[in-house]
C-alpha cells in the first residue's frame, strides 16, 4: 500500500517527521516498508491488518499510536448521522432522501455479498478532478480519471472501503426505480470491463447486474464493467458501497488474473460495517468537487443525493471484548511492563479499554477485525512499547540429554562414507517419472516425486567425472554420495546412494553417543562457469626448483596445479605437473592456453630445465 | 587413496546448529516431506480459504486431495506437540532442519526446494517467553556468525504464532560495514496450535521458529545465489576451504590449489 506523507498530514496538526523517521517507526512497531521516497511510503501491510491498514487512516492511526501523536480527526470515530441512509446528514447537504423509491438492491446470496449501500446521485458534472484531488493520487501512483471516479478511489485509498460508480442512464428504469442486483454469473456469461478487455465467467464468480435487464454492470469486488461507464454526459449515477466475500473476490480475482485495488481489500475481509462510512466520505466529495463551478449553470438542482439504500442481510455477530491480564501480558513477553504502560498502549492505538485489578478488556472498534483473543493483545503492547523493549533471557537448563539420536545416526553413516573418499551431494527431490505426481508441478518435465537418488547420482557423477581436474588430484577419481528422502508407492524413506559399491551396510540407525565430525569453512569462491583446459607438463630440474616458477609465469588463468610423478635420476629430478586453465568471464581457445604453456616453458628453459 | 570426500555445506551447517541448540537442550527432530494438510495447514492454524494454500505457493499432489510436499517444516514442531500431548512430557526444545518446498519460480534467492531450519521449545506457561526467544536466538547467532551478532524483532504475523516477530541479524564481515540481515521468522505458538496438538494453551507456552539455512549460509560464507546448492555440483563441496576438522581423523592439508 502505498501512502503519501502529505496525505497521512493531513490526519495531524503537529507536523509530521520525515518520510525516513516515519519508515522507522513503521518497520519497528508495524509493518516492514518496501520503498520509501520524499513524501511516499511503500507499505508491506500485514494479512492479518489488511482490514484496516491498507488505508491512509489506517496508516495514520497506527503512526498516531507509535509516535504518541494523537489525531486531529478520525473519520471512522465520527457518528453517522441518524440511520446509514444520511436523511440528516450535514455532510450531504442537498440530500432529499427518499428511502427506497428511487433504487432497489436484491441480494442472491447473502454469504457471497453481506452488504450492499447503493446512493442514486443526481445531477453531476463529469470532468477532470479539482488539482488537489489529482496531485493525491498522483503521489500514490495512481491515474486520476475524472472527478467522480477520483472521488471513489481517494475514498477507498483514504479509509480503506472500495466503492464504484455507474451512470444511471445505462440502466433500465421501471416506474421510476433502478434496480441492482448482485448474483452468480452463469457458465460462459460475458462480461467486458472498464478497461475494455472481455472476460468469459464461471458461476463462482459474482457479478453487479441492472436486474430490470439481467445485465453484468461489474465484476462484484474486483472490477467495473464497459457497460454502465461514466462518460462527459453523464448526470445521474448510482454508487456503490459494499462488501463482498474474501474468499469468492480472492478466487474471482485469481479465475480471471485481474488483481485489482478492490479485489485486494475484499479478500483481507474488512468489515461491513465500513461501508456505510464509505458511503458519507464519497457522497460528501461528490457533492463538493461534481457540482457547477463558479459562473456554470448547474444540471438541474445541481448535485442532489436522491435515494440511499442499505441492503444489510447479515449482520456480522460482534465480538465483543477480549481481555487481558498484566500476568499474562509480562508472561507471555517476558518483560516487567507496569499496568500504565500497557493502558498507554491501548490508549495510544484508540482501543477503548477498562482496567480493574489487573486485567484490561478492550472493546475492539469495528474495523480491528483481528482482534480476538487474550494474545493479539499482547501482541499490540510488545510491538508499540517495542520488541526492544524486550529483554534476551536464557533458558533454563533441562534434565537429561536432548534426542539427537537420528540425527548422530544419520551423521555417522555421512562421515564413515567422506573418510572413504565419498563427497556428498545434494540434488533435486523432483523427478521425470514416479508413483507420486504433483498436480501443478513447476517444470512440466519433472512433474514427479523420484523413486530412488540412482538418476540424479549418475547425473552427478557424470557431471563430477568431467570436472574432476578442478578438484581433484590426477590420481583421485570422483566418488559422491547422497542421502535424500525418496518417495516410491510405499511410502517415503530416506535412502542412500554411494557411486560406486562400499563394503559398510548402508543403514542409518539411531547412535546416542556419536559425535559427527565438525568443520570450519573458509569464505566461498565462486568458480567459472566456463569449460577448462588442461596441460601436462614434465622437465628436468634440479634441487633448486620451486613450483612458484610456474605460478609466476602462468597468470591468472591457471585456476589449479598438480604435481603427479616425481622422480631422481643422474642427479637430475624429474618433474610432472598436470596444470588447469580456466577464465571467470569466457571459454578460453586452445592458442590462448598454448601461449601460456610457451610462457612457462621459457622460464623454465631461462633456468636450465629441460622440458620434456 | 583418495583424500577423504567433502560433506555438502549443507550438513556442515546442520552440525553446527545441532552442536550449538543441543548445548541449549535441543534434540534434532525429523518428519515426512510429504506431508497431510492436518500438519502443513489446519493445525497450525491456518484456514481452509487462507492464500497459503493456493496452488502458486504449495505443491499438492494430483489424486490425492490433503496431501502436500511440506511448506515449512513447522509441521514437524506440529507431531512433536502431539507426541507430547500424549506422552504427557510437559517440556521440550528441538530443531528441525530439512527440505521443504515452495512452488514459486527460482531466483538468485528463491528455490523450489530449500533447507529450513525450524524449531520450537514449550514448557509450562512463563516458563518460555519471548524474551527466551531473544536469548536463545542471540546465543544461536553469536557462535553461528561470530561474536559481533546481534538480533533485533520486527512485528509480523504468522497463522502459528502470536505474538509473530521477523528476526534480523546484525552481521559484519571483516573489512566491510555490519548491515541487518533477516534471517527468520518467529513467535510464540499460538493458542489454537497448542489446542490443535492436545496440549492446553493455559498450561504450556512455547515459542516457535523457522528461517532459510541456505540464506544463513549464503550470509556467513558470501554465497551468491540459492540455486548451487542442491545441483548435485561437487565443485560447490570444493568452492570452500577446509580450514579445520574436528573430531574423527587429523586436519589434511589442502592439495592442489594454485601456486
Amino acid at each position: 500500500m502505498k501512502v503519501s506523507r502529505n496525505w497521512l498530514q493531513k490526519y495531524f496538526d503537529t507536523p509530521l517527521p520525515s518520510t525516513e523517521a516515519l519508515s522507522e517507526a513503521l518497520t519497528f512497531h508495524a509493518f516492514e516498508i518496501e520503498e520509501a521516497t520524499e513524501d511516499m511510503l511503500d507499505v508491506k501491510v500485514l494479512p492479518n491488518r489488511a482490514a484496516d491498514c491498507l488505508s491512509h487512516r489506517g496508516i495514520a492511526r497506527e503512526l498516531s499510536a507509535i509516535l504518541n501523536l494523537s489525531l486531529a480527526s478520525d473519520p471512522l470515530r465520527e457518528a453517522l448521522q441518524g440511520s446509514t441512509l444520511f436523511p440528516n446528514s450535514k455532510v450531504v447537504p442537498n440530500s432529499k432522501v427518499e428511502p427506497c423509491n428511487a433504487l432497489r438492491v436484491e441480494i442472491e446470496d447473502p454469504k457471497k455479498c453481506s452488504r450492499y449501500m447503493g446512493a442514486l446521485v443526481r445531477g453531476v458534472k463529469v470532468r477532470p478532478s479539482p488539482d488537489w484531488l489529482r496531485e493525491a493520487l498522483e503521489a500514490v501512483g495512481q491515474r486520476s480519471i475524472n472527478n467522480i471516479v477520483d472521488a471513489t478511489n481517494y475514498v477507498m485509498l483514504n479509509i480503506g472501503q472500495p466503492l464504484h460508480a455507474f451512470d444511471a442512464a445505462k440502466l433500465i428504469q421501471k416506474e421510476g426505480k433502478y434496480a441492482i442486483g448482485v448474483r452468480s454469473a452463469k457458465e460462459g456469461e460475458k462480461v467486458t470491463t472498464l478497461s475494455g478487455e472481455e472476460y468469459a465467467l464461471t458461476p463462482n464468480i459474482q457479478l453487479i447486474t441492472d436486474a430490470h435487464a439481467d445485465t453484468p454492470i461489474a465484476l462484484a469486488g474486483v472490477k467495473g464493467g464497459e457497460a454502465a461507464e461514466l462518460t462527459g454526459e453523464t448526470t445521474d449515477i448510482i454508487v456503490e458501497s459494499a462488501n463482498f466475500d474474501g474468499t469468492t473476490t480472492r478466487r474471482a480475482a485469481q479465475a480471471l488474473k485481474l488483481f485489482t485495488d478492490a479485489s485486494l481489500r475484499f479478500q483481507n475481509r474488512p468489515s461491513p460495517d465500513l461501508c456505510a462510512y464509505g458511503m458519507r466520505e464519497v457522497l460528501a466529495l461528490i457533492t463538493e468537487i461534481a457540482g457547477p463551478v463558479k459562473g456554470e449553470a448547474p444540471r438541474g438542482a445541481g448535485v442532489e443525493v436522491v435515494a440511499v439504500v442499505d441492503e444489510y442481510p447479515t449482520r456480522p455477530a460482534q465480538d465483543g471484548e477480549v481481555s487481558v491480564t498484566l500476568t499474562k501480558v509480562n508472561g507471555v513477553l517476558g518483560a516487567g511492563f507496569s499496568q500504565e504502560e500497557v493502558e498507554d498502549v491501548f490508549r495510544r492505538l484508540g482501543l477503548p479499554a477498562v482496567c480493574e485489578s489487573q486485567t484490561f478488556t478492550v472493546t475492539p472498534p469495528f474495523e480491528r477485525t483481528d482482534l480476538t483473543i487474550p494474545e493479539d493483545l499482547v501482541e499490540e503492547v510488545g510491538r508499540i512499547v517495542g520488541y526492544d523493549k524486550i529483554p534476551a533471557a536464557e533458558l533454563s537448563p533441562l534434565g537429561g540429554m536432548p534426542d539427537q539420536a537420528r540425527y548422530r545416526g544419520i551423521e555417522k553413516m555421512k562421515d564413515q562414507l567422506a573418510v572413504q573418499g565419498f563427497t556428498e551431494v545434494s540434488t533435486q527431490s523432483f523427478a521425470k517419472k514416479g508413483d507420486i505426481v504433483l498436480a501443478n508441478p513447476l517444470d512440466k518435465n519433472m512433474p514427479a516425486l523420484r523413486v530412488s537418488l540412482d538418476e540424479n547420482m549418475e547425473a552427478a557423477m557424470e557431471r563430477a567425472t568431467y570436472v574432476a581436474p578442478l578438484v581433484l588430484a590426477p590420481h583421485e577419481r570422483p566418488r559422491l554420495f547422497e542421502i535424500g528422502t525418496v518417495f516410491p508407492k510405499e511410502g517415503e524413506r530416506l535412502a542412500i546412494k554411494t557411486s560406486e559399491p562400499v563394503s559398510d551396510v548402508l543403514e542409518i540407525k539411531d547412535e546416542l553417543g556419536y559425535a559427527p565430525m565438525r568443520y570450519e569453512l573458509g569464505a566461498y569462491q565462486p568458480f567459472s562457469v566456463y569449460p577448462f583446459i588442461t596441460r601436462d607438463i614434465a622437465f628436468w630440474a634440479d634441487d633448486g626448483f620451486t613450483k612458484s616458477i610456474i605460478g609466476e609465469n602462468a597468470g591468472t588463468l591457471l585456476v589449479r596445479s598438480d604435481q603427479f610423478d616425481r622422480f631422481e635420476k643422474e642427479g637430475r629430478i624429474s618433474y610432472a605437473f598436470r596444470l588447469v586453465f580456466q577464465s571467470m568471464e569466457r571459454t578460453l581457445t586452445d592458442e590462448e592456453v598454448n601461449g601460456v604453456m610457451e610462457k612457462i616453458s621459457a622460464a623454465l628453459a631461462a633456468k636450465g630445465y629441460e622440458v620434456r | 587413496m583418495n583424500q577423504p570426500g567433502r560433506l555438502h555445506p549443507i550438513s556442515i551447517a546442520i552440525r553446527e546448529a545441532a552442536d550449538i541448540f543441543g548445548r541449549m537442550g535441543f534434540g534434532i527432530a525429523y518428519g515426512p516431506e510429504l506431508e497431510d494438510d492436518w500438519h502443513n495447514f489446519t493445525a497450525l492454524n491456518v484456514p481452509e480459504d487462507h492464500p497459503a494454500r493456493d496452488m502458486q505457493d504449495t505443491f499438492w499432489v494430483k489424486d490425492k486431495p490433503g496431501s502436500v510436499l511440506r511448506t515449512h517444516a513447522t509441521s514437524v514442531t506440529m507431531r512433536k506437540l502431539e507426541e507430547m500431548a500424549k506422552t504427557g512430557i510437559t517440556e521440550m526444545r528441538c530443531i528441525n532442519p530439512g527440505k521443504i518446498f515452495r512452488n514459486e519460480a527460482t531466483d538468485m534467492t528463491h528455490e523450489a526446494q530449500f533447507y529450513q531450519l525450524d524449531g520450537f521449545a514449550i514448557g509450562p506457561t512463563g516458563s518460555v517467553t519471548l524474551a527466551h526467544l531473544k536469548g536463545t536466538f542471540e546465543k544461536f547467532y553469536r557462535e553461528y556468525f561470530g561474536p559481533d551478532a546481534k538480533v533485533r524483532f520486527r512485528p509480523s504475523f504468522f497463522g502459528f504464532t502470536e505474538p509473530s516477530v521477523e528476526t534480523d541479524v546484525w552481521f559484519e564481515v571483516p573489512g566491510k560495514e555490519g548491515r541487518w540481515l533477516e534471517t527468520a521468522g518467529a513467535g510464540m505458538l499460538h493458542p489454537n496450535v497448542l489446542r490443535n496438538a492436545g496440549l492446553d494453551p493455559e498450561k504450556f507456552q512455547g515459542f516457535a521458529f523457522g528461517g532459510g539455512l541456505e540464506r544463513l549460509m549464503m550470509i556467513k560464507y558470501g554465497i551468491p545465489d540459492i540455486r548451487l546448492f542442491h545441483t548435485g555440483d561437487i565443485r560447490f563441496n570444493y568452492a570452500f576451504d577446509e580450514l579445520r576438522r574436528q573430531g574423527v581423523g587429523a586436519p589434511t592439508e589442502a592439495s592442489g590449489k594454485p601456486i
